[in-house]
């Protein structure tokens, strides 16, 4: 009688949970990766999901992950903002190309008792994470912010432990500005820190700083605003000290674009150019069906770039991100229309 | 003077009794008073978070204040279901070999094996269901925590539902095979269902272990910040959710992570508790 009842109702359980495998299967997407745009995406899809049903699930892991991740193909898009190196094409399994969505600003926030409003340059943030200035009221600090008390307290650098794209354009910036740190330590998405202390994501390093004075750490701007954090105006290479802001990231945008968009924007000649600002992609598959993917599957994930790169900009800018410049557009459409399936393409 | 000696040996005795007691009773005190803190801590952080948008809402967008973790507590409840449905059948054959031969060879490396997996790091599981379930299916899903949760769960099981069935008085068994019984009948019909809340107890207190893992549904069930009633894709779980909302910047996840943690904590107690009151009865 008992085993019965256990064995009708694992079979109604069984029976529920087919059922609602195939009626849910399609109306969902699924990607990895960068946390610098993750505030904006998931803006994005929460917009996309109210308009369209499609719940689009993006799980901010790390620029490295997120390419991990498309490599392994069990991700709809990866998430990254350090694009793919030519000699790293051949470790992916298909031909992968990169959307760029948002542009946003690497802004180096710090904890300080009272609100002290800083001036850096590339120089000194460099040398503060080589670990040559180690007090806030170095002469190196003092000499830039005249004016600013500035309290003799030890400087706590942070840094992402996962391997991060912001990681890679901060540390390209610093590489651009410093030829101590470009021997020393190199631009890449994960380098060996001389000093400092770890935190995965951009919402871990914006949490360690937040809640630890005398920090300093690096992260998207949008954290930063969001949690009111103290940031940081760097002197640009043309002499403008700059405001990291929606304008001065457009200003660091505003040239020309590659075809396949993968462009480095920091340290740009754009005199109100903002010098740690950086675009971030997504990256897929350029022929979708592989896998047990369906046309439908690649339809969805299709639908869902062309969004991104025209209606869903208009949510990008609440959040201090710099929408797509009209030639990045132009480059990210060409790219979408030749995603195919079955070699079919997918939108005209 | 002899009295003297007498009562001097007996003060010596007498604060030796005081210091081993309370070389007893200091530590049971730290132990018993960690569980009131921490139970109070938890308490007093999570109550203010629990409100039906709690348990009725969705992640909002990050830094959004509002939301809820209702993908996180039905995530939850579909990786422990698939993880249970995995671990009970198998820990139960796998304790009825042990039962059956009991002191062999055989039996003896299982339960080595049983020992040793139990001391396997659970972010090692993770990563190899990654390897063996996620890469091989294409997709991270509610089903590979699962796997991995009732691989957590199987060294435990294992061991306890064992114990249960040796502790059923073998006279039971002689008396079956004695009126003519098959061996395997006598097993099935008398020993297992003498044994039933033991078994019962086991599935209890694995729920339990599984439930509060991190490590083993990172590179499994993944997360997901909408609801999600698919076994075959991501989901998110309480554990997950207060691992990321933590570690963020926001002031209201990390709100709403102590209420996470209550909710879990009380799920935990309450299973405990139930196996607690049904071993007296």
């Amino acid at each position: 009688m008992k085993r019965n009842a256990v064995s009708k109702s694992l079979m109604l359980l069984t029976l529920f949970v087919l059922g609602l495998t195939s009626a849910l299967g399609a109306q969902t997407l699924l990607g990895s990766g960068a946390t610098f745009p993750a505030p904006a995406y998931t803006k994005m899809f929460d917009e996309y999901y109210k308009l369209t049903g499609v719940k689009v699930n993006y799980q901010a892991i790390g620029s490295s992950g997120g390419l991990k991740n498309i490599q392994d193909r069990v991700v709809d898009f990866g998430g990254t903002d350090s694009f793919i190196k030519d000699a790293d094409f051949s470790k992916y399994p298909g031909q992968v190309v990169h959307i760029p969505t948002v542009i946003g600003a690497i802004v180096v926030t710090y904890n300080l008792p009272g609100s002290l409003k800083l001036r850096l340059t590339g120089d000194v943030v460099a040398d503060i994470y080589l670990g040559k200035i180690t007090k806030w009221n170095d002469k190196a600090i003092t000499e830039l912010n005249p004016g600013v008390k500035l309290p003799n307290l030890a400087i706590m650098p942070v840094y992402r432990s996962d391997g991060s794209g912001t990681t890679f354009n901060f540390t390209a910036y610093l590489s651009a500005v410093s030829a101590e740190w470009k021997s020393k330590v190199g631009n890449a998405n994960s380098v060996s820190w001389p000093v400092g202390q770890g935190a995965a994501q951009n919402a871990g390093v914006a949490g360690v700083v937040k809640q630890t004075p005398g920090t300093i750490g690096y992260v998207e701007l949008a954290y930063a605003n969001q949690n009111n954090m103290a940031v940081a105006v760097i002197k640009n290479s043309s002499g403008n000290w700059i405001e990291p802001s929606l304008a001065s990231t457009s200003a660091a945008a505003a040239g020309a674009f590659p075809a396949d968009t993968r462009i480095v924007l920091v340290n740009t000649d754009a005199k109100e150019g903002y010098p740690i600002s950086s675009l971030t992609w997504l990256v897929v598959y350029r022929e979708q069906n592989y896998g047990n993917r369906s046309r439908e599957q690649a339809e969805q994930l299709v639908k869902l770039l062309w969004w991104m790169i025209h209606d869903g900009q208009q949510y990008v800018t609440a959040l201090d991100y710099a929408p797509l410049p009209a030639p990045a557009v132009k480059a990210s459409e060409a790219i979408i229309k030749s995603i195919t399936y079955n070699g079919q393409a997918l939108i005209k | 003077m002899e009295n003297n000696v007498f009562t001097g040996e007996y003060k010596r005795r007498k604060r030796k009794d005081i210091v081993f007691r309370l070389a007893i009773l200091v530590p049971t005190g730290i132990v018993v008073s960690l569980l009131i803190l921490i139970l109070a801590q938890v308490v007093m952080n999570g109550s203010k978070s629990l409100n039906l948008d709690f348990f009725f809402q969705q992640q909002k967008p990050f830094g959004e204040v509002g939301g809820g973790v209702v993908q996180a507590i039905v995530g939850t409840i579909m990786v422990l279901v698939v993880a249970i449905v995995i671990a009970l059948p198998v820990s139960l054959l796998a304790a009825l070999y042990l039962y059956e031969h009991k002191g062999s060879k055989r039996a003896n490396v299982l339960l080595d094996v049983v020992s040793t997996l139990q001391g396997i790091p659970s972010i090692v599981i993770g990563v190899v269901i990654y390897i063996w379930v996620v890469v091989p299916l294409k997709t991270f899903s509610a089903f590979a925590g699962g796997i991995a949760l009732s691989i957590v769960m199987l060294p435990l099981m294992i061991s306890m539902i064992k114990e249960s069935l040796d502790m059923v008085p073998s006279s039971y068994l002689e008396a079956a095979l004695a009126l003519g019984v098959p061996r395997w009948r006598a097993v099935v019909e008398i020993i297992v269902p003498a044994a039933a809340s033991g078994i019962l107890e086991a599935t209890g207190l694995g729920i339990a272990r599984a439930a509060g893992e991190t490590a083993p549904l990172i590179f499994t069930s993944f997360g997901n910040p909408f609801l999600s009633l698919n076994f075959m894709a991501p989901v998110s779980a309480l554990p997950l959710v207060i691992y990321e909302y933590v570690k963020s910047p926001y002031d209201d996840w990390h709100q709403k992570a102590w209420g996470a943690a209550l909710l879990l904590v009380l799920f935990v107690l309450s299973l405990n508790l139930l196996i607690g009151t049904r071993k007296k009865r």
